[in-house]
């Protein structure tokens, strides 16, 4: 290999790691709501945009950096989901109708209703926060002058990754150590058993559509500063959401960020290697590949357990 | 869960009590002299739109609605009924009418492979897998340039009729055939079979029902009448590109909306459903000062519909003439 | 079931008398744009611009005494809903020019059906050489089409950048596609070399790896047709991992406007473009256009803004010329059109496989301070050139 493939194929490492920390966050949001409910939602990436709105106004008003709008973002995407649990999924779980896959079409209709207010309100402006460190970057030969090749690590992605790290350890330590984490576990494995043992399951639901629209509210602060923000971005991440949720393992916290590292990491290759074109096409294949070769996605691996029968 | 037997009852009497012939046919006698009525070429539009939709959902509705394998990603079939229509025309210079029949054995060929993965999979999964299998069609779609022209599409140069007329009756027969084909199936054995299925796949199984075979049978019937509709759409818009044949919202979706809105499991629901999400979209889009809220609005009343009416317009009608009936006495 | 059927019926002739007829007094335009949805942005730039234009045909006496009225239908990018709306402005309405759309593939379902219907349609956006390679007699198209884009800027490339190599990365659009068709082959006309192309999905987070594959083949330029927030990302990650090359250029749309400044910051500097306008062009009134659309909104309009500015004054020159207010007379008078405009010379020609197409110069613009002129051709540059541009690694 020589220095210059060398260099390609590290880079190319670096950027998918990056981006598989990031891809990460946003699918536990996903993986916690469909372990626990069983629901396709389809407005993830609605939820995530309406975090970027959020963000985007914290810093454009008072100059509040996106990093720290996760601390303003995160509980308003709680109460946000938690509301939608609460006022429209329960209510609709109650009634009688002939496919379950309601409730799918029900997320469509809350997402569409999210990203057209968004448009009225915002117009269809493309937005961005232009941080002053957005295009800084940490450089090889800066620290070793004579490195025969040269790589770089960009700050901003390197500070989402870690925050993205960050939350997904404080939301392990919330389901392994917590009664509430705890109850929210029960719910994912037996809904029946966890009633049966006391545990307010109606409540829980509630809780973990907040949560999980918590989680990719605090992912929607962190892309701020690295991409950007209109009324429609949803859709492409809601999907990116379902390939880590499959790829992980329905509920599985470790499984979604394994997911989410080799989606980025797969993506980043066949975009250097194949062409970035093909990129997407790669996604679904391992998608449906997982669906079919590997049921419980990673985490049965892990635990030869399997999850989301 | 409790409620499966009543369903299973309901679906039942549905349908043993076949609706008489003669509503079918007056809609149908209505329909056929609508072109006659002297209406703009602009109405004219809409209700080939309107029929094409039906055409869509009631595909759908056999496979989703009957047999319980909920698609995510009708806009395959569509997009590869569009595009034989399309590359029969940009590649052999044929006449893109030869999409239609020739639609159906590529589609059956591809709902056929298709099938064979993804109907491995049950509820959810399947659902996501159907969505991803679209995805992948638009992309492969994008990439295959000398074939599909890539994202520059495939534009018909001269389409057969200025008029309408002659559109409209293609795809009025095209949905008269898919309502009676419909019909037949879901009122033989097969339809038995379907609900079967969908209520409860493992006791279906065990009752001796080979359920691979009746699944695949439904996705590919089902496939393959949502690719003439697709077929039919290149011949009538003259122009299509991976995102329009392969549109993730614009049809997978829709297709679910109008049969979920209109009522799962029912014959006149697709049809419904589509004049409701067609003219209801068209005419509130047109509305000034409404126009730009319209997606909001559309949100809001399948939202309102799903939790008051969840089997839809037609499922449900019985409960709307009540609420309807209530409100009028009271006032 | 009857009653149900009745419903339905109901709900089909309500339909039919939704829409009002009205009195001829004012001068009524519907133009059909996309308002929602992805490219939301560009119709709402336009639907703005057509209403400056308006008003001012208006204050001046609208167009022969008759005021404009402009309305707006939302076609949400794509081509089912454009061809809806195009039938009723024809059907119902009884317009008699159809003006707009934006998308290439919208305006596509617009020419043939205003062909079909033998009405004309003035094309103000739509790019994709084959919209006026069809030989459609009513459709004009007066941007210049995507292939011609370019021209500006590749004699540009010829007189003083002179590069060996060349990358092209484009967004999987039928605007980037042939636009990054177009110029692989003039750069292989002028003996350039071309090393990568490559398209990726629009909307895409991180071009990284694309881009590092880019820097291990060191072209001498890099070449990307991008829409406004993949092309600040572009240039920012381009920087950041100090990607160098002779020139950066961008094949207008997403390079050519403010935001694309406003969003990449340093990293847009010394970056050129293909446009087919700028705020300072030398064009009579586009400056002044442009200043009153910045005191309105804010900022200044990129061409699309001009191009439905001036599309608007197209639109009143031909009805004034026109025999009467039939297809048949417009046609005529609107084949005759040959005007200055804010946007440039208009006169629609057939020639080189094109039909009723406007050829005009195409510009190029640099970023220079944080802001874009116009550098190329000479003779309507507002500020000499940078060339060359410094490395990453000895900026600031």
């Amino acid at each position: 290999m020589t220095p210059v493939q060398l260099e390609v194929f590290l880079q190319t490492l670096i950027a998918g790691l990056l981006l598989g920390g990031l891809y990460a966050l946003i699918g536990l949001g996903m993986t916690l709501i469909m372990g626990v409910m069983k629901i396709i939602n389809l407005a993830h990436g609605e939820l995530m945009m309406v975090a970027m709105y959020i963000a985007y106004w914290m810093f454009v008003l008072f100059h509040i950096d996106p990093y720290l709008s996760v601390f303003i973002a995160t509980p308003v995407l709680f109460l946000l989901g938690a509301a939608i649990q609460k006022f429209l999924i329960n209510p609709m779980l109650k009634v009688e109708s002939i496919l379950p896959e309601n409730q799918v079409i029900l997320t469509v209709g809350i997402g569409m209703v999210l990203a057209n207010l968004a448009t009225l309100f915002f117009k269809s402006d493309y937005r961005s926060t232009p941080v002053d460190y957005a295009t800084s970057a940490f450089y090889l030969s800066d620290f070793w002058k004579a490195s025969p090749i040269e790589l770089s690590l960009s700050l901003p992605w390197a500070v989402s990754f870690i925050f993205a790290v960050g939350i997904t350890i404080a939301l392990w330590f919330f389901l392994a150590r917590t009664d509430t984490g705890k109850s929210i576990r029960a719910t994912a494995q037996d809904t029946d058993a966890a009633l049966l043992m006391g545990v307010n399951v109606k409540m829980m639901r509630v809780v973990t559509f907040g949560i999980g629209s918590g989680l990719v509210g605090a992912a929607g602060c962190l892309f701020l500063p690295i991409y950007y923000l209109f009324p429609s971005l949803g859709g492409q991440f809601t999907l990116i959401a379902f390939v880590i949720t499959i790829l992980g393992g329905l509920g599985s916290t470790v499984g979604a960020i394994i997911g989410g590292l080799i989606l980025g990491v797969f993506e980043s290759m066949t975009a250097t290697y194949i062409g970035m074109g093909w990129a997407p096409v790669g996604r679904f294949v391992v998608f449906v590949a997982c669906l079919i070769f590997l049921p419980g996605g990673v985490a049965s691996l892990l635990k030869k357990k399997r999850f989301g029968k | 869960m409790t409620q499966e037997s009543a369903k299973v009852q309901k679906s039942k009497v549905k349908s043993q009590k076949s609706i008489p012939p003669y509503p079918t046919l007056i809609i149908l006698a209505i329909l056929a002299v609508l072109p006659l009525t002297g209406l703009s070429s602009y109405m004219m539009h809409i209700f080939i739109l309107v029929i094409m939709w039906a055409v869509i959902g009631m595909a759908w509705n056999l496979l989703g609605g009957y047999c319980g394998q909920v698609s995510f990603g009708h806009a395959a079939y569509f997009g590869v009924g569009a595009y034989t229509a399309g590359i029969l025309y940009s590649k052999l210079g044929l006449s893109p009418w030869w999409g239609i029949p020739l639609s159906i054995i590529v589609v059956a060929l591809f709902s056929f492979v298709l099938g064979f993965i993804v109907l491995r999979l049950r509820g959810p999964f399947f659902a996501l897998a159907t969505l991803a299998s679209g995805e992948v069609m638009r992309v492969t779609a994008e990439n295959l340039q000398p074939l599909t022209g890539g994202t520059l599409g495939i534009l018909v140069q001269e389409r057969t009729w200025i008029v309408k007329t002659w559109y409209y009756y293609v795809i009025l027969a095209i949905a008269a055939g898919t309502f009676f084909l419909v019909k037949k199936l879901i009122e033989s054995k097969l339809g038995y079979y379907f609900v079967a299925i969908r209520e409860d796949q493992d006791a279906a199984e065990s009752l001796g029902i080979n359920t691979t075979l009746y699944k695949t049978l439904a996705l590919c019937i089902s496939g393959v009448l949502t690719g003439i509709a697709g077929a039919f759409y290149t011949n009538y818009m003259g122009y299509i590109d991976p995102h329009v044949a392969f549109a993730l919202h614009d049809i997978s979706i829709i297709t679910i909306m109008i049969v979920m809105v209109g009522g799962v499991a029912t014959f006149w629901g697709p049809f419904a459903g589509a004049v409701i999400m067609v003219l209801l979209a068209e005419y509130i889009r047109s509305m000034p000062g409404l126009g730009a809220a319209h997606q909001t609005l559309f949100g809001i009343l399948l939202i309102v519909i799903i939790i008051f009416l969840p089997n839809g317009i037609v499922g449900d009608f019985p409960k709307l003439k009540r609420l309807l009936g209530l409100r009028s006495a009271s006032q | 079931m009857k009653r149900l059927s009745f419903v339905i019926l109901l709900f089909f002739i309500a339909c039919l008398f939704a829409v009002d007829v009205f009195a001829a007094e004012n001068l009524e335009l519907s133009i059909p744009l996309p308002l929602t949805g992805a490219q939301a942005k560009f119709g709402e730039m336009e639907k703005k611009s057509y209403e400056i234009a308006a008003e001012e045909i208006n204050a001046k006496g609208g167009i022969k005494g008759r005021k404009v009225v402009l309305t707006f239908e939302d076609s949400q990018g794509k081509p089912e809903i454009s061809r809806s709306i195009v039938e009723k402005l024809i059907d119902v309405k009884k317009q008699p020019v159809i003006i707009g759309e934006y998308s290439s593939s919208s305006s596509k379902a617009v020419a043939a059906v205003a062909n079909e219907r033998k009405v004309p349609y003035l094309v103000v956006t739509g790019a994709d050489d084959s919209i006026t390679q069809q030989n459609y007699k009513y459709v004009f198209r007066m941007n210049p089409s995507n292939a011609y884009y370019a021209t500006g800027l590749v004699s540009f490339l010829k007189e003083v950048v002179k590069p060996q190599s060349i990358a092209i990365l484009y967004e999987s659009s039928d605007f980037g596609t042939s636009g990054a068709d177009d110029m692989a082959k003039q750069a292989e006309k002028i003996g350039m070399k071309v090393l990568v192309k490559e398209k990726y999905e629009k909307g895409a987070v991180d071009f990284k790896p694309i881009l590092t594959k880019v820097k291990a083949e060191r072209p001498d330029m890099i070449y990307m047709v991008s829409y406004v927030m993949d092309a600040s990302l572009l240039m920012k990650q381009i920087k950041e991992l100090r990607v160098d090359a002779k020139l950066f250029a961008g094949g207008a749309a997403g390079f050519a406007i403010p935001e694309f400044v406003d969003n990449a910051k340093d990293a847009a500097e010394y970056v050129v473009t293909a446009t087919l306008w700028c705020t300072m062009a030398k064009y009579p009134g586009a400056s002044e256009f442009a200043e009153k659309y910045k005191k309105l909104y804010g900022d200044y309009p990129s061409y699309h803004g001009a191009e439905a500015y001036s599309a608007l004054y197209i639109t009143k020159d031909v009805l004034e010329r026109a025999k009467s207010m039939g297809p048949e007379d417009i046609r005529e008078a609107m084949k005759a059109t040959n005007i200055m405009t804010a946007f440039g010379p208009v006169k629609f020609e057939d020639k080189e496989g094109y039909q009723n197409q406007n050829f005009m110069d195409t510009l190029v613009l640099q970023v220079i301070n944080g802001k874009h002129h116009c550098i190329w051709p000479e003779k309507y540059a507002s500020k000499k050139y940078i060339y060359p541009i410094p490395v990453w690694r000895e900026r600031k």
